[in-house]
């Protein structure tokens, strides 16, 4: 019974998060329109889209071999997996401890999948495209991981009932350790997380793989109709996770104990607190920072994750770290 | 093209690619993300305008001049009426020369503000090109006040200029040049002076040494940015321009260092659009009153030409570059014998590709959007398809040997019989 209960639970998120994350679609286009002086298209306009695609034909190049059409399908099931294991205003439904790694597996599974179905389809613009996507995807994660496993690490000293799990984030939550380092830390580890997060789902400095006008959409050169859809929802769903993950570490706070709220309505209403978290976070590393960067060069890119991100992320992991070392008093 | 190629792959930019706002093609071998060759298709936009003009009279070919490109359409047809005026031997009023001037100018202004929002474009900052063509509105509107039409202002012609300046459009001009200066030009040069993502993206990005510049013979902001002095309007004592006192822009002025990349040649771009409103300030206060036409009556202008003949040459820097119209008169008929132009793009094109070699393909939209490419002026020339869709390699004898049957079938009285000279043209190859 309990096991039909969180699967019923489940169905009932990924319905939850499909639309929200279409919705921030329309949401984003039309500030980001409104901040270039532009009217911008209609909120929907996403859901439009998503529907115009679905009913579209999908055209599969000669030179595709089958693993084109099985990717798209993949990234959306992984997505969906994925929101098993995504924090949204509550422990994960599926949440068991360490099951952070699995969510970082899954997230990198998606681009994987891109790159899967970039390269499968034959394309030379794809193909370029997918190199870049596997260059940004190994250069990205590596400051990313070292700040979210120090922060869980720390957290643990806490005491925690699941060492590594989300639900850590809603027993103590990172600005509990109150030491002034640990809050300069914890600083420069949400600069990482929103730099991180912004090539996450590629745009402004990150836009690389998908280059508009170098590759003419890199890696989802080849794609139409059907296919397209279904890696647009599943591109949607993993910004609203990767933000959700973001919010957790960072803002995991609910509202619904201020409002003496409990079961199902607690839920609820930390569920949509949490969206709107999640709109605050992709407003500025998606929206602001669309607005205000164009794409930078790969190397340059890539320069600025091992240069700047890593060296940033080891020096607020350190800081964090410094009063459990005990090496200064 | 050292060392061993491990792996290459070939891709075509173009005829259709985002990065493009017309068609042409780039065949670019890469060696990873690096360029290893840059091989230039054109012909993709191919109307026949000569052969069209073949059937026009001067006054009609004015209308197809403006019609040859939509951004340059009043250098177009100002070159033809120079190129006509040359050959006739027509004066044109001084009061003339000063609106040429002035629109010219503002065609400078809304053809550099387009080119700075597609570069911005094609380095992924969308908001530059959204703010930079709000800013070109307002020029737009002017032009649109002077000229009845947003795009082809129709306001050359032969011996003069058709419409003249009234007060309100003075007024209005200079409204304009207060809000460019106060408004428009702080941003514009924080965005590409100091803006560090532009930075990071243009700098060392499609360097054209001034050696190549000088040898491909670039034109217009593409050869100033690489520190040639080179500007029609300076060099050749075009119309009013010296007592206007024109000068070549290059970055030096600005930067201090002149390296010939992609950031250069919007340096260039910036100062010239300084420049210009500099220029129109000038032109307005120094315009006398007069006539506005050499010849009122167009009627009798057509009958002035029908007796004209010779050859004719006109030079115009328009926004691009160095523009040239040739026209050849023919006594006793109102249709030019001959009527040939050379665009600046087509020179700048083929040094953008030699300057593309190396380079990463990143950089290939923001290089060809640099040097603002007119495909639909450039594309006169068409590559001839075999039926079977063979593609069939001329040599310039089997070319000359073509042009001349085709001249004589056209127009019988053509007796001349050019021979081949040089070597060949050396792209021949790769066409």
């Amino acid at each position: 019974m309990n096991v039909l209960y969180a699967t019923l639970g489940f169905l009932g998120v990924y319905a939850y998060v499909s639309f929200a994350s279409l919705l921030w679609g329309g949401l984003d286009r039309k500030l980001v329109a409104r901040m270039q002086r532009r009217m911008g298209p209609p909120l929907l306009q996403p859901f439009y889209d998503f529907l115009k695609l679905v009913s579209k034909e999908s055209i599969i190049p000669r030179d595709a071999n089958r693993f084109f059409e099985i990717a798209p399908v993949l990234a959306l099931a992984t997505s969906i997996a994925l929101l098993a294991y995504t924090p949204l205003g509550f422990e994960p439904l599926f949440g068991t401890k360490g099951d952070v790694i699995l969510f970082i597996y899954l997230l990198t599974l998606i681009g994987f999948l891109r790159v899967l179905g970039a390269v499968s389809s034959g394309s030379p613009y794809a193909q370029i495209g997918a190199q870049r996507e596997m260059i940004i995807l190994v250069s990205r994660e590596g400051p990313m991981m070292l700040a979210l496993f120090t922060i869980l690490w720390r957290l643990n000293e806490l005491g925690v009932t699941k060492p590594f799990s989300m639900g850590t984030f809603y027993e103590h939550n990172v600005w509990e350790l109150g030491t002034p380092l640990s809050l300069i830390g914890t600083f420069i580890l949400l600069l990482v997380f929103m730099t991180w997060l912004a090539s996450e789902i590629e745009v402004g400095y990150f836009d690389i793989p998908e280059a508009e006008t170098e590759l003419a959409e890199g890696t989802m050169a080849e794609y139409s109709g059907r296919h397209l859809a279904l890696f647009e929802l599943a591109n949607a769903i993993k910004a609203f996770v990767s933000a959700s993950l973001v919010v957790a570490i960072f803002f995991p706070w609910g509202i619904s104990g201020y409002l003496g709220l409990s079961g199902i309505s607690g839920i609820t209403v930390d569920l949509l607190f949490h969206t709107l978290k999640v709109f605050a976070v992709l407003f500025v590393s998606m929206s602001v920072f669309r607005a205000v960067t164009g794409r930078l060069r790969i190397n340059q890119a890539v320069g600025l994750f091992w240069t700047r991100l890593l060296p940033a992320a080891i020096v607020g992991a350190l800081l964090l770290a410094i009063d459990t070392l005990g090496v200064i008093a | 093209m050292n060392g061993k190629l491990e792996y290459w792959v070939k891709i075509p930019i173009g005829p259709i690619h985002p990065a493009l706002e017309e068609p042409e093609k780039f065949i670019i071998t890469l060696d990873g993300e690096r360029i290893i060759n840059v091989d230039v298709k054109l012909g993709y936009n191919l109307r026949g305008l000569e052969w069209i003009s073949m059937r026009r009279n001067y006054i009609q070919i004015l209308y197809l001049a403006e019609r040859i490109c939509g951004i340059c359409s009043f250098s177009h047809n100002h070159t033809y009426s120079r190129a006509v005026e040359e050959m006739a031997g027509i004066e044109v009023p001084e009061r003339a020369e000063y609106i040429r001037v002035i629109i010219g100018e503002l065609e400078r202004i809304h053809s550099h503000l387009l080119n700075l929002g597609v570069v911005g474009h094609a380095i992924g900052y969308d908001t530059v090109l959204h703010l930079s063509w709000l800013a070109r509105e307002r020029v737009m509107d002017i032009l649109e006040a002077i000229g009845g039409n947003r795009v082809n202002y129709s306001i050359n012609t032969i011996g003069g200029v058709r419409r003249d300046l009234e007060e309100k459009h003075v007024r209005a001009i200079l409204d304009m040049i207060e809000y460019y200066r106060n408004e428009v030009m702080p941003k514009i040069e924080e965005i590409f002076l100091y803006d560090p993502t532009v930075e990071a993206r243009l700098r060392d990005a499609g360097v054209i040494p001034k050696r190549i510049a000088i040898e491909y013979s670039a034109q217009g902001p593409t050869a100033r940015g690489s520190g040639v002095k080179k500007d029609v309007r300076y060099n050749e004592k075009l119309s009013v321009y010296p007592d206007l006192g024109v000068k070549p822009i290059t970055p030096k002025e600005f930067t201090g260092v002149v390296k010939g990349d992609v950031f250069d040649r919007m340096v260039v771009r910036v100062g010239e659009l300084w420049q210009s409103l500099e220029l129109i300030e000038r032109a307005l206060d120094q315009m006398p009153e007069g006539k506005i036409k050499a010849v009122p009556k167009d009627n009798a202008l057509l009958f002035q030409l029908k007796k004209a003949e010779g050859e004719g040459i006109g030079r115009y820097e328009a926004p691009r570059g160095e523009l040239i119209h040739y026209v050849m008169g023919q006594k006793g008929k109102d249709i030019p014998a001959r009527w040939k132009m050379r665009e600046p793009t087509f020179p700048n094109l083929f040094a953008i590709a030699r300057a593309l070699v190396g380079e990463q393909v990143a950089d290939v939209p923001v290089a060809i959007a640099s040097i603002d490419p007119c495909l639909s002026c450039t594309d006169r020339v068409a590559v001839i398809d075999a039926n079977t869709g063979r593609k069939k390699v001329l040599t310039e004898r089997d070319l000359l040997r073509l042009s001349i049957e085709k001249t004589r079938e056209l127009n019988p009285n053509v007796r001349a019989k050019p021979e081949v000279v040089g070597v060949g043209c050396p792209r021949g190859g790769v066409l």
